[in-house]
């Protein structure tokens, strides 16, 4: 098993294989359920105000009957090079040295919404609305992860509050962390394993070793954005 | 002072103890009587900041995946697979994931009512001292009088309630839910009888096969056990380094698993068995056999006519199928849903029959469970019953048939008829609305029990269901209700209450070989809490299989239709399943994965009948068949033959809480109350017409990320 030797800096990956996804969208209701992310109900979902941190971009290939939809689940990519960061004036929009994502700091957002305007992934989400949770559902959103209010800018975190569980207990066991032990809400979810989770800085690492797949590519890569999330090309008679 | 423990060796001990907590327990809410305490009096294996986990089963579907929850302070937070469980493995669906929804839900039924059948001037708070005497004088009623419907989840309480029945010799109790009838399980389990001589579910062994034919099976949606068949979906595609599994997929409305074939053969409704037939002639062909007795007769070129597709594509996938080592099909829901299903399953199994597949990797084997459901067929039995004043006392739990079952059966007026209806609901839903008495049980998620009869479970497995948290409100398990009234009706049965009936139900697993063993119940019983259930460590599915006499078949074909009048109507399950999901806010927030629609129901038309008929999106249609009628809005789906309409299930409920209630329409007026011939609903060959109502209705779209609602 992969070990990550203590005192390197982490390089959270995640890698996406399109020949395993399905659709089906367990990652959208896990990463809600673990993030604390609001449903937001019908009417805000036409005006196109919906919360999903990852969502499954779905689009129309062929025409009928060889028309087929092409999966493809979108979430932060927790770009190298973040359009969102340089944008913000307040500094809510950071990098994290220690884990190389990208975060929000909630309560440094006012709402300007540059960020949003300038990710090129959709990837972030803003709230129009404070959460509407009657009581006793508020009893099951999780204690690690803020609840965000009205005018708040949020998105995908990598769920960083299960890293630095993870790191915790590596630590408290003296040891370091094991490949495939900290593992997104997304990933732990995905019911055909079309996601896998690790650090980019092992070498060994089952996600180092998958994005360098040649089925790999990047979303957008053409941007400069340096992206930490790999997509692996569906539908191809390569092996994985 | 110098062994006084230095701050930094204090938290690493407090972090060991962290480290320690997040092995599971095997005992904490499981202690046999739940007290609620506050919680500055914190019971044991909770301590403040820390997570406890208990593993569990789910119980949103009948499949039993099992579960680990993390609880924090004793409130029930994140529920993920079972990494160790033989079935899911560690992953989960939608529906599992938002079962804390359910839990927590704000409309759930806080204690006993006199429900006063939906009469609310007299609807009462009752309590459980006066509603068990109810329970038993309802018990005490002539033994052909009492009817049980209960739901395909949990077994324990079915294993229960049979066990009682059968002392008293009362009719035993049915099981019925919407999902059942949609996966075509009755019909499944009956073709396996006749094509392979035994009476189980067959196995397809869909992670080792190379090609694979499926009619109409939404393995990746609901069909069986999603969980287990998506990750065998995901092995068949990419587990094997060097050949990748293709999928094609034979069905008239592309479900999400027909998205994900590499083919899609959009085929009439009805002609399944006809293809099925001319895909055994033609394998025989290309094998150079001698076509099997049912096929001889029939032109290829002709069924792949009536079926609506060309006569070559049909060849050249005969010959795909013919050529692999590893070939599979596997009759799927909305093939053998049908008038001829049970013919239709047979020759689709038949054509596993015809590559040697049976009992090898790749290929059909059939499961050592039972078949968790009754057949509709004697659902309608009960209902004549009802209808008849034969049934005095009905005890329901778990299912919802006022929603679920056919509008044209007349469910509602048949209970009408029912003296004395008992619903166990957790939920206000359509039928706890209509019944004398709710008495609720615990939610899933605070009760006690198993599954064992896993449709996609390769071993024997029993699956152990433990409260995660105490219970929130004045419920009470129904076992424990049922076993106390029984003793006061002078017709006890020989447990205590039903963590005692668990354990007895169990003890013969304590010597059948499973992973752990112990030398009494009490030690097994925290282990079989501990590790969610028990089950083997090999794989043992029946590969003693072979096919038996084979007998000639022939099938009528898809209807005719009067073109752009008529159209072929398929009713589909969502993540909704039975409808019980519609309370769930995130399963309705949740984008539906081939439309990305949220919140309500939809009409499924191609845009190329759409835009002869005139019709946009978002218009809302009515949708006629001889059944019944709905409204709902058009969304115009590229992805369906020109002559067919389709339309999700799980919307239209009048009850079940803020969230279901209100919203979209339920296909079940839609449906006939036609059943097949092994008794399940023939839901899949229905004739629908459709027409413009002039209001137009907004559908909540999550493609287009600027919404539809326009400028704003």
């Amino acid at each position: 098993m992969a070990e990550v030797s203590k005192g390197i800096a982490e390089k959270w990956g995640l890698v996406v294989d399109q020949d395993r996804c399905t659709g089906c969208n367990a990652c959208v209701v896990a990463c809600s359920m673990e993030n604390n992310v609001p449903f937001t109900g019908e009417d805000n979902v036409a005006f196109g105000r919906g919360t999903y941190w990852i969502y499954n971009k779905r689009m129309w290939e062929g025409n009928y009957p060889e028309v087929a939809p092409a999966f493809q689940p979108v979430m932060c990519q927790q770009c190298g090079s973040a359009p969102c960061e340089p944008v913000c004036p307040t500094f809510a929009a950071v990098h994290s040295e220690e884990e190389q994502i990208n975060l929000q700091i909630y309560n440094r957002c006012i709402g300007t919404r540059y960020c949003a305007n300038n990710c090129p992934y959709h990837a972030r989400q803003f709230n129009f609305e404070d959460p509407n949770i009657p009581e006793p559902m508020n009893s099951y959103l999780n204690p690690d992860v803020t609840v965000r209010r009205r005018g708040v800018m949020e998105k995908c975190t990598f769920c960083v509050q299960r890293i630095v569980a993870g790191r915790q207990t590596a630590s408290a066991e003296d040891r370091s962390l094991r490949d495939g032990e900290v593992m997104p809400a997304c990933v732990a979810a995905c019911p055909s394993g079309a996601l896998v989770f690790g650090d980019l800085s092992d070498p060994n690492s089952r996600v180092s070793q998958m994005a360098q797949n040649e089925r790999q590519y990047k979303l957008m890569d053409e941007l400069g954005t340096r992206p930490k999330v790999t997509y692996l090309k569906g539908g191809g008679r390569n092996g994985g | 002072m110098s062994d006084k423990i230095t701050r930094r060796n204090f938290l690493k001990i407090a972090g060991a103890g962290a480290a320690i907590s997040a092995v599971l327990t095997g005992c904490g809410p499981m202690s046999r009587y739940i007290v609620r305490r506050p919680y500055t009096e914190m019971p044991e294996y909770n301590q403040t900041g820390l997570n406890t986990y208990y593993a569990s089963t789910c119980r949103e579907c009948a499949a039993g995946c099992g579960i680990i929850v993390r609880t924090k302070e004793g409130r029930a937070i994140t529920i993920e697979g079972n990494p160790q469980h033989p079935l899911n493995r560690g992953r989960l669906c939608a529906r599992g994931i938002t079962a804390q929804q359910g839990l927590y839900n704000p409309d759930r039924v806080f204690g006993p009512i006199f429900q006063a059948r939906g009469d609310t001037g007299r609807q009462a708070r009752t309590t459980w001292d006066e509603a068990i005497p109810v329970v038993s004088e309802a018990l005490k009623s002539p033994a052909g009088q009492i009817a049980f419907l209960l739901g395909t989840a949990p077994d324990h309480l079915f294993d229960l309630v049979t066990e009682w029945t059968r002392s008293i010799g009362a009719p035993a109790p049915l099981r019925y839910s919407a999902l059942a009838s949609f996966e075509g399980r009755s019909t499944l389990q009956e073709a396996a009888n006749r094509t392979f001589g035994k009476p189980a579910l067959p196995y397809f062994d869909l992670a080792n096969a190379e090609v694979v034919f499926s009619f109409g099976a939404n393995f990746l949606e609901t069909w069986l056990s999603p969980v287990s068949y998506s990750a065998a979906y995901g092995d068949m595609r990419q587990a094997r380094p060097t050949r990748r599994g293709y999928l094609v997929a034979f069905e008239a409305r592309q479900s999400l698993t027909a998205g994900n074939a590499d083919e899609w053969i959009p085929i009439k409704p009805g002609s399944e068995g006809l293809v099925a037939l001319a895909l055994a002639r033609l394998v025989a062909e290309a094998r150079g056999e001698a076509a099997p007795a049912a096929a001889r007769s029939i032109d290829p070129a002709a069924a792949a006519e009536a079926a609506g597709i060309e006569p070559a594509k049909l060849t050249d996938l005969a010959r795909l199928f013919a050529a692999s080592e590893h070939s599979l099909a596997i009759p799927g829901g909305g093939a053998i849903g049908q008038h001829e299903g049970l013919a239709i399953a047979q020759a689709i199994l038949q054509l596993n029959v015809q590559v040697n597949n049976l009992g090898l990797p790749g290929g059909v084997y059939l499961t050592n469970t039972e078949q968790p459901t009754t057949s509709l067929a004697e659902v309608y039995n009960l209902v004549q019953k009802m209808n008849n004043s034969q049934v005095k006392v009905l005890f329901i739990h778990g299912a919802n048939p006022v929603f679920e079952l056919p509008k044209v059966l007349g469910f509602e007026e048949a209970l009408a008829k029912v003296p004395l209806v008992i619903s166990f609901a957790t939920f206000p839903d359509e039928t706890a609305m209509l019944s004398d008495y709710v008495l609720p049980d615990h939610s899933p998620l605070e009760s006690f029990g198993y599954q064992r009869m896993l449709a996609a479970a390769d071993r024997p497995v029993y699956s152990s269901i433990q409260p995660v948290v105490a219970p929130l409100y004045d419920t009470r398990a129904t076992a424990d209700v049922l076993l106390t009234a029984a003793a006061a009706a002078g017709s006890p049965l020989p447990y205590t209450d039903e963590v005692d009936f668990v354990q007895q139900m169990i003890v013969p697993l304590i010597s059948a070989g499973g992973f752990y063993t112990a030398p009494e119940i009490q030690t097994f019983w925290s282990r079989w809490l501990q590790y969610g259930g028990w089950w083997v460590t090999e794989q043992a599915l029946d590969t003693d299989i072979s096919a038996a006499s084979e007998r000639p078949a022939a099938f009528s074909g898809p209807a005719t239709l009067e073109e752009d009048k008529q159209f072929y109507l398929v009713v589909f399950p969502t993540q909704l399943g039975d409808g019980a999901g519609a309370n769930r806010p995130w399963l309705q927030e949740m984008p539906d994965p081939m439309t990305t629609l949220t919140w309500n129901t939809w009409v499924e038309i191609n845009p190329e009948t759409a835009d002869k008929l005139g019709i946009h999106d978002d218009d809302v249609v009515r949708v006629t068949t001889p059944y019944g009628a709905l409204e709902a809005s058009v969304y115009r789906y590229p992805a369906i033959r020109p002559d067919t309409i389709a339309i999700p299930f799980g919307q239209g409920h009048t009850a079940l809480g803020r969230w279901a209630e209100g919203r979209g329409a339920n296909p079940a007026a839609l449906l006939p109350a036609a059943v097949n011939e092994a008794g399940d609903l023939a839901y899949n060959d229905v004739v629908a017409s459709i027409a413009l109502t002039g209001k137009r209705r907004p559908l909540a779209r999550v493609e287009s990320r600027e919404g539809v609602y326009g400028e704003h």
